[in-house]
Order: structure tokens, then sequence, then C-alpha cells
């Protein structure tokens, strides 16, 4: 059976380790020619945010990791419009392709493996 | 009509006392044995691989959830990795890094093993349905 991995992004970036360890795990299914994309939702948008500056607490910028996606073969970067809304993110980081979504569930049906850290 | 018997992996993020993911995991598993599914792989990431802790010392009024599951999988014969990127970054070693590292201790052994991400898409591919266990959502 022919698996495709959608890997949902719903907590901000340098709170916790949950975000990287995701991009690690989609990264690594890229790597094997999975069919991977990823959905950031909720405060999970915040990683999409232009000119972030995370020296200052001693973290690097997780739009490096991000902008090597398509590079590993990500297929696509979903982000729900009502999230971007409520964070107010009209313009995200210029160097990504995002797709905007109205549901997540429809998004969802499209994949055969879920993940949520 | 019954359903056909399926196999699963479980991927556990939530660590020990700071989650239920351990323990939820655990009462699925258990669970789905008795329906007469199948467990073919365990996988503890970020967070989870506290869980592979042997010297986790909780209060004897507590569950002791490394132990339980430690039991489970021996006595189930149930394979189980501790993802060695997560591993190392929370102290969580097994003999053979802890000399690769030159670390003094090391607090994980059988029945589980260390290994990278590979061993989790494997499981994925080789199993019906894989669930994910972080306790907070």
């Amino acid at each position: 059976m022919t698996r495709r991995y959608l890997f949902v992004i719903d907590r901000a970036p340098y709170g916790d380790w949950s975000g990287r360890e995701a991009l690690d795990m989609a990264f690594s299914a890229a790597a094997f020619d999975q069919p991977v994309a990823l959905l950031f939702t909720g405060a999970g948008v915040q990683w999409l945010r232009d000119q972030q500056q995370p020296a200052a607490i001693e973290q690097k910028t997780v739009s490096r990791n991000l902008s090597a996606a398509s590079l590993f073969g990500i297929e696509a970067l979903y982000a729900d419009q009502a999230s971007l809304d409520r964070f107010k993110l009209a313009q995200s980081e210029p160097s990504l392709e995002i797709s905007t979504i109205g549901s997540i569930r429809e998004v969802e049906n499209q994949f055969t493996d879920v993940v949520r850290l | 009509m019954k359903k056909p018997a399926q196999s699963f992996t479980l991927v556990i993020t939530g660590a020990p006392y700071a989650s239920q993911a351990p323990q939820t995991a655990l009462h699925f598993a258990k669970a789905a044995l008795d329906a007469g599914h199948r467990i073919h792989h365990v996988f503890l990431y970020g967070d989870g691989v506290h869980l592979a802790s042997n010297l986790a010392c909780p209060p004897s009024d507590e569950a002791d959830w490394p132990a339980q599951w430690r039991e489970f999988l021996s006595s189930r014969q149930i394979s189980a990795t501790c993802c060695v990127a997560s591993a190392l970054r929370r102290g969580l070693l097994d003999a053979t890094e802890a000399k690769r590292y030159e670390r003094e201790a090391f607090n994980v052994s059988e029945p589980y093993n260390i290994a990278g991400l590979g061993e989790w898409l494997e499981s994925s591919q080789s199993s019906s349905r894989t669930l994910y266990f972080n306790g907070s959502h």
C-alpha cells in the first residue's frame, strides 16, 4: 500500500522541540521517496513568519529548515487561512511557497498517515 | 462480520510523568492484542524516549510506567526502538553510545534498541496503521 504522509505542525517554533522533530521525520520520509506534505495550523503558522530573529534566545531560525523542504522533496506546504488570519500573517516568509487551505479535514483526507507530534 | 486482524506500529512522543502518552499507548496495545490484532513495533521519539530509561525510580505508591512497558514488550516479544537523535539529545544512551561518546553510564538496554528514523519508516510501511501518542492532543 502506498503511504502518503501529512505532518501537522500546530505549535509555535522555539517553545519546544516537537516541530523540529516533526521536520526530521518529514525529511527522512521524503528522503526515502515517500510522498510528504506539511500542514501549519493554529500557533504553528508562526513557523511561516518572515524575518525571525531567534539568535537572542540561542536558537537557529526555522525558516532555513523550511526553505530546504523542496530540496528534500516535500510536495507541499499547507497553511489554513483561519489561523493565518488569527495570527495576522498576511505575508509569510517570501522564499516559501505556501498553499492556503480552507478545510483541514479535506487535506487530511488525501493522506494515509497524519502525524501530529 | 468480524474485521480482519490488523498490525499496528505505535509511536510514543510524550514522556512518562510529563504526559499520559505512555499509559494511553500501553492500554491501547493491550486492548488491541486482546482483540486479536498485532503490535508490529513500538518507536519512541522526541520526549517519548524517556520511557526507555531503566534508571527511572518513581515512588513505590505510583505506577512504574517504564517498568510496565519493559515487562509488556519482553513478555509479548514486541520489538521497540528508541530514536537515536532524540535519545542522545536527552541523555538516553545504551552501552554502545556511552562508549562512543565517552560517558560513564548508560540507561537504555533490552528490550529497547537505539536506531534511526529508518526504523520508524520501515515499521510504518509494514503495519496496517501507525498511531501516534503525544499525550497532549
